[in-house]
C-alpha cells in the first residue's frame, strides 16, 4: 500500500474529521507531491469513497477471522471481523481468557498473519497455547507441513503470536504509539508478516482504576483508547478482540462494565458467562453490525 | 491432552539452519516476547509445592511464579496456615528441589504467629531430610541452612493496621523488592480485611482496590515471583439464596491470575480451583497437621513429594 498521504509519523495525530481518510491505490502520485507541501485542509479530510468501492474493499479485505470455536463463529457470522473492534464481556472464570488464547492459536496455526496480544493479567500461558495449537494440528498437516517435526511447526505458529504486558493505562499508550509506527514502517517497507489480530485481556483492568470519582480525566482517557484502536482496525485492518470484566448492576445482576460511553465503542459486543461446576459455556450476542442480536450458542470450554 | 513437548534445549540443535533465515525485520514491539520463548521460559520455571501433592497436582505443580493466586475460603479452613506453609516452603534450597528464595509476608489480621511458623519450619526440615537421607553426611553449609531459625530469618515480615498503610505497602514493594532480588513470592494475609470496614465508598474501594491489583500483577512479572492474596468470604443473595462468595466484589474478582478456594466438605479439607487459564478446574483434598499442610491421610494412592 501506499504512504501515508503527508502525514509525518502518524501517531500523536488524532483523527480530525469524520470522513473516511483512506489510501487508495490511485492516490500514489498525488501522496508524492503532497508531501513537500504543507497539509492543506484536504489532505486531512482525505478522499471520498463511493459505496462500490466500500463494498469492494470490504470483499477484499475485510476478512472474519475464525475462532477456530464453532459456536462463536457461527454466532459472529464467521468470527472476528478485520477492521472492527469486538469485545467479549463476561464474569470472572467465565472462559473469555480461553477464547483470547483460542483465537490467537489458531489465527496463528493456519497463518493468516501475526496476533499481537497484550496481557495485563499475566494470564497468557504459553502452555496452553501450546496444548491448543496440538489440538487443531491437523488442520494444517497438509500444507506441506508435514515434512517438519511436531516442534518445529509448533514453534513457527508459536513464533507469531507476540504477546507483551500491560499494566497501566500510560503503558497501554505507549505499546500502541508504537505498534502504530511499527505498522506505519511496515507498510512502507511492504514487509514483515503483517499483524492482523490485536488482543486486549483484559482492557476494563486498566480502565477501572481511572473511570469514575469526581474527576473526568479517565473517562478521556478511555475514550482516547477507543479512539486510537478504531483508528489501528480501520487503518491497518486489523481485528480488534477487547475483554470487559462484568460488575454488578443492583439486585444481584450483572452488566459489562465500563458504563455507557464504552458500550458505544465495540462494533460487535459478545457476553460469556459458564455454569457452575461444568465446562459448557454460554455466549450471547449483545450487540452486532450485521446481525440480529440476543442470540446465543453454547459451546464447550476447550479444556 | 495437556502437552508435554520436549524441552526446546534438546532440539536447539537441529534449529541452527532456521534460526538465521528468522526475524530479518525490526521487531513488532520493542520489548515483547513471542509465545515460543514464553513457552520455554516457562518450562524452565520451578514452581512453590504447597506442601500437598493432591493439592500441587490441581495447581500444575505447584503456585506459580510471575502469577497472582487468590486463596479464599471461610474462617478456619486453613488460609493462614497455606500462607506461612508458602512462606516456609519457598525458602526449601536449590538441591533440595526447591527455589532457595525467601518471602515478603504482609500480614493485616495479625494472625502470623510465630511459634507456628517455627513448628511449620521444622516439619519443613525433618521431611527433607526423610526425602534426601543422604544428605545427613553433606558439607556443613548445607546443614546449617536447613535450620528452623535461618527459614525465620528470611521471611520479611510487614504488619499492617490500617488500609492506608496496606496501599503504602503495596507501592513500596517495588522498591523493596529492587534490593531484595531473592524474595520469591509475597503473600498478603488478607487483602481484604482493612477494606472491609470503615470504606463507604464503595466505587472508590473498587478503584484503589484494581490499581492495586495492577500493580501486584506487574511486581509479580517484573521481579519473577508468586503473588498470594488470601481472601475471606461474604455471603451474597442471588437467585433468591444467601450464597457464599469470595469478598470485595464482582469487580475484585478479575483481579487474579489463579483463584483457589478451600472449603469444608464434612470433616474434610478440600480445596477447588476455580480460576486458572491454563488448568482446568478441579478439586482435591489436603489436611492440616501438626507439620503444616499436607495431604489428607485418607488419600489412599499416596505420592511422593514432587521436587
Amino acid at each position: 500500500m501506499s504512504a501515508t498521504r503527508g502525514r509525518s509519523g502518524g501517531g500523536a495525530t488524532t483523527s480530525g474529521c469524520g470522513l473516511k481518510r483512506r489510501n487508495a491505490p490511485q492516490d500514489q502520485e498525488d501522496s508524492k507531491m503532497m508531501n513537500q507541501d504543507q497539509p492543506s485542509t484536504e489532505d486531512w479530510c482525505g478522499r471520498f469513497w463511493n459505496g462500490m468501492e466500500l463494498l469492494k474493499d470490504v470483499t477484499e479485505r475485510k476478512h472474519f477471522l475464525p475462532t477456530g470455536l464453532e459456536g462463536i463463529d457461527t454466532l459472529l457470522g464467521g468470527g472476528l471481523r478485520q477492521g472492527q473492534l469486538t469485545e467479549i464481556t463476561g464474569p470472572s472464570s467465565s472462559g473469555k481468557t480461553q477464547v483470547c488464547l483460542h483465537c490467537a492459536s489458531n489465527i496463528a496455526a493456519k497463518q493468516m498473519g501475526v496476533v499481537m496480544y497484550l496481557d495485563t493479567s499475566n494470564s497468557f500461558s504459553p502452555s496452553r497455547v501450546a496444548t491448543i495449537i496440538y489440538g487443531i494440528s491437523d488442520l494444517f498437516g497438509q500444507r506441506g507441513f508435514e515434512l517438519q517435526p511436531k516442534d518445529a511447526r509448533l514453534k513457527s505458529v508459536m513464533r507469531s503470536i507476540i504477546c507483551e504486558s500491560v499494566f497501566d493505562i500510560f503503558a497501554l499508550f505507549e505499546v500502541l504509539h508504537q505498534l502504530e509506527v511499527s505498522l506505519l514502517n511496515d507498510k512502507v517497507n511492504n514487509g514483515g508478516s503483517k499483524v492482523c489480530l490485536l488482543i486486549i485481556d483484559s482492557i476494563s483492568s486498566l480502565l477501572a482504576p481511572i473511570i469514575g470519582g469526581k474527576y473526568p480525566q479517565g473517562r478521556s482517557m478511555m475514550i482516547s483508547v477507543a479512539v486510537i484502536l478504531k483508528k489501528l482496525a480501520d487503518e491497518h485492518n486489523l481485528s480488534v478482540l477487547v475483554t470487559n470484566h462484568m460488575v454488578s448492576a443492583g439486585n444481584g445482576a450483572v452488566k459489562p462494565a465500563l458504563g455507557e460511553s464504552w458500550k458505544a465503542v465495540p462494533h460487535v459486543r459478545l457476553m460469556l458467562s459458564r455454569e457452575c461446576q461444568n465446562n459448557i459455556c454460554t455466549a450471547t450476542v449483545l450487540k452486532h453490525t450485521l446481525m440480529a442480536s440476543g442470540r446465543t450458542a453454547k459451546f464447550a470450554a476447550p479444556s | 491432552m495437556s502437552y508435554t513437548g520436549s524441552a526446546p534445549a534438546s532440539s536447539s540443535l537441529y534449529w541452527k539452519g532456521m534460526e538465521s533465515s528468522g526475524d530479518p525485520h525490526p521487531p513488532i514491539l520493542a520489548g515483547a516476547q513471542n509465545a515460543w520463548d514464553m513457552l520455554s521460559d516457562e518450562q524452565s520455571q520451578k514452581h512453590i509445592t504447597t506442601g500437598s501433592g493432591d493439592l500441587n497436582n490441581i495447581l500444575g505443580g505447584g503456585i506459580h511464579c510471575k502469577e497472582v493466586t487468590e486463596i479464599g475460603g471461610v474462617p478456619g479452613v486453613g488460609k493462614t496456615q497455606l500462607g506461612i506453609q508458602l512462606a516456609i516452603n519457598v525458602q526449601i534450597p536449590v538441591e533440595y528441589g526447591g527455589l532457595g528464595g525467601k518471602a515478603v509476608y504482609i500480614d493485616t489480621e495479625g494472625s502470623f504467629m510465630v511459634e507456628r511458623v517455627y513448628q511449620i519450619a521444622e516439619g519443613c526440615i525433618s521431611d527433607i531430610l526423610e526425602h534426601f537421607p543422604h544428605s545427613h553426611g553433606k558439607s556443613s553449609s548445607g546443614q546449617k541452612q536447613l535450620q528452623p531459625e535461618h527459614f525465620l530469618a528470611d521471611i520479611y515480615y510487614f504488619r499492617i493496621c490500617s488500609y492506608t498503610e496496606q496501599i503504602a505497602a503495596i507501592n513500596y514493594l517495588e522498591k523493596f523488592l529492587g534490593e531484595h532480588k531473592d524474595v520469591r513470592i509475597v503473600i498478603i494475609d488478607s487483602v481484604t480485611f482493612h477494606f472491609r470496614q470503615d470504606f463507604d465508598d464503595l466505587a472508590l474501594r473498587t478503584r484503589v482496590l484494581s490499581g492495586l491489583s495492577l500493580k501486584l500483577m506487574k511486581i509479580a512479572k517484573a521481579f519473577n515471583l508468586a503473588v498470594v492474596l488470601l481472601n475471606q468470604v461474604t455471603t451474597k443473595f442471588t437467585e433468591g439464596s444467601f450464597q457464599l462468595t469470595l469478598a470485595l466484589g464482582d469487580s475484585w474478582s478479575h483481579s487474579c491470575t489463579n483463584r483457589l478456594i478451600l472449603y469444608w466438605n464434612g470433616n474434610d479439607r478440600y480445596a477447588y480451583l476455580d480460576k486458572s487459564p491454563s488448568l482446568p478446574v478441579a478439586s482435591a483434598p489436603y489436611a492440616v497437621t501438626g507439620k503444616g499442610v499436607r495431604d489428607a491421610v485418607s488419600s489412599n494412592h499416596k505420592r511422593v513429594r514432587v521436587t
